[in-house]
């Protein structure tokens, strides 16, 4: 029964491959699409990274900063939210509420255009990196990007992180609410206080077990990060389409593109599985 | 209750920030881009894909007429350059707020884009050109072939070919793609009859797929300025960079790189 399934499925996929490739009519060319990942450099010899290795960096490296970031704002807004007064719970709501009802697209553009421009050109800081020296330039460029793309970078990471941030929140103020009230109780019976209930009890167990769904959102993340190729952030999307407008490569870039999008997420999901596993049975 | 002052609040302060980045604008604009980039040694130019004007080579570097135009002025000024790649429908806004200092892209010289920026004089002009599928497109050869309802053309957005074919075929069903290459992909799948663009990237086109394509028209149907675009009300700057095209129209340079960006298909090598 399951061999059919398998058979039928993969004579589906393969009926579908061969019926796109006669009606697109499409000359294909794979063979120039290695040279976009490495090259080796003519005047030194030695390997170099190409555009689609580079967008690939990129856009691990956004997806870390702007969870880190959407990590801490999103445990203070989901703390607010579960435990706050009716202020700090309005200002949780109110930025959850928001951002969940905007589209990615326009908070990265919004962000970009008004919000960055004020703020983060005027702080200078593709000023500041140009007049340092090529050590710092060359750390900043290793974990973020160098002078021409920092403040894109940075806008794009803080309009990423803002937007994971409240999915976040949401994950958090599920974890805490969660936590039975047998477990404040039997908390405040030996004396505890509320707030150290809360640090010592409450939100141990409340990130235990909203580690999983978190790490869920990581991959999203991963996924959303595409967006930020209408600021020009020079991201995997972003490469790949400046590359299709020089080479006319469409669908050898995009497949490209595909796969490696799949195996970043799949290969994280993947591990997540299994630490989720491991951490079922250590409990 | 709270909440509709807490709203208000909101809603004060968004508009408070909007005012405050035109009057950023203002003051950028009141110190001279040419005196920021002799200061910080520098001059970021804006710019997007578009093959020949500007493209990644094999090794990922930057080639193409409008990047020769860039580096060749940068040396000129004595300072660094550095290419921002930017959408192209987004580069307008990333200019007025100061993404970089000039748009060196091949734009063209239009009086709605100028009511928005300042143009330098011309320092090249190019022509709308057209390729079209075969068999779709049989036996057309005049505009006014195309000009006709059941005809689909695909162009890419917010372009001076998008407003060009509005212009001359205005009957025809336009389809707008965010890049040049879905445009092209649209028509070599057949579900366009033509696809408008800047020569000589249509003809060079047509040369690729010789059984499938061909170009309709024998000339450029519109003859179009471009110039470098520059934030407005920068007279310093629009002062030096006009008097840097006429120096480099009388050296002979613009004339040289045109010669072999457009003339020549001696740098498909390097691309591809």
């Amino acid at each position: 029964m399951d061999l059919a399934v398998v058979i039928a499925v993969a004579a589906a996929v393969v009926f579908f491959f061969l019926r796109a490739v006669r009606v697109l009519d499409y000359q294909w060319e794979w063979e120039v699409i290695p040279g976009y990942f490495l090259f080796r450099d003519p005047a030194t010899g030695r390997l170099q990274p190409n555009m689609l290795l580079l967008g690939f960096v990129t856009t691990i490296k956004l997806s870390v900063w702007s969870m880190v970031l959407g990590f801490v704002l999103g445990t203070l807004s989901g703390i607010m939210s579960a435990k706050g007064g009716f202020l700090s719970r309005f200002i949780s709501r109110f930025y959850v509420e928001t951002v969940r009802n905007i589209p990615s697209l326009v908070l990265v553009i919004l962000f970009y255009y008004f919000v960055s421009s004020q703020f983060l050109d005027a702080l200078g800081l593709d000023i500041w990196l140009r007049s340092q020296s090529d050590t710092l330039r060359g750390m900043v460029s290793f974990f973020g990007a160098d002078s021409g793309q920092i403040n894109a970078f940075v806008s794009a990471a803080v309009a990423l992180g803002i937007y994971e941030g409240a999915y976040i929140s949401e994950i958090v103020r599920g974890g805490i609410n969660s936590i039975p009230a047998g477990q404040w109780e039997a908390a405040s019976s030996i004396g505890l206080s509320r707030s150290k209930t809360f640090r010592l009890v409450v939100l141990p167990q409340a990130f235990r077990r909203a580690a999983f769904p978190m790490a869920g959102q990581f991959i999203s993340t991963i996924k959303d990060s595409a967006i930020v190729s209408v600021i020009s952030v020079q991201e995997l999307t972003f490469q790949g389409m400046e590359l299709m407008a020089a080479t006319f490569l469409t669908f050898e870039i995009w497949i490209t593109i595909t796969l490696l999008y799949f195996i970043l997420t799949f290969s994280l999901s993947r591990s997540i599985s299994f630490f989720e596993k491991k951490m079922a049975i250590r409990q | 209750m709270k909440k509709i002052a807490l709203v208000l609040l909101v809603f004060l302060l968004m508009s408070y920030s909007t005012g405050l980045a035109g009057e950023i604008g203002s003051q950028l604009a009141k110190e001279s881009i040419v005196e920021k980039i002799q200061k910080t040694k520098v001059i970021r130019v804006g710019m997007s894909t578009f093959v020949p004007w500007a493209m990644k080579d094999k090794q990922g570097r930057l080639v193409g007429f409008e990047i020769d135009v860039a580096r060749k002025l940068a040396e000129d000024m004595g300072v660094a350059v550095e290419f921002v790649p930017t959408a192209w429908s987004g580069i307008i806004p990333a200019l007025m707020t100061g993404k970089f200092d000039v748009i060196i892209g091949g734009m063209g010289i239009t009086p709605e884009r100028n009511l928005k920026v300042n143009f330098t004089m011309p320092y090249d002009y190019s022509g709308m050109s057209m390729v079209a599928h075969r068999q779709k497109a049989k036996g057309f050869s005049t505009l006014a072939d195309f000009n006709k309802k059941e005809v689909d053309i695909a162009v890419r957005m917010g372009t001076t070919a998008e407003q060009a074919a509005r212009k001359h075929m205005p009957q025809a069903s336009l389809r707008l793609f965010e890049n040049e290459s879905q445009a092209l992909q649209e028509l070599n799948l057949g579900r366009v009859h033509a696809v408008v663009s800047s020569a000589p990237m249509p003809a060079f086109h047509a040369l690729k797929y010789p059984d499938k394509l061909f170009v309709p028209l024998e000339e450029n149907f519109t003859k179009e300025p471009i110039g470098f675009a520059i934030q407005k009300g920068d007279y310093d700057a629009l002062n030096y960079f006009n008097n840097w095209i006429i120096n480099a129209k009388a050296q002979g340079f613009l004339k040289e790189k045109k010669a072999y960006w457009f003339e020549s298909r001696k740098w498909e090598g390097l691309v591809k």
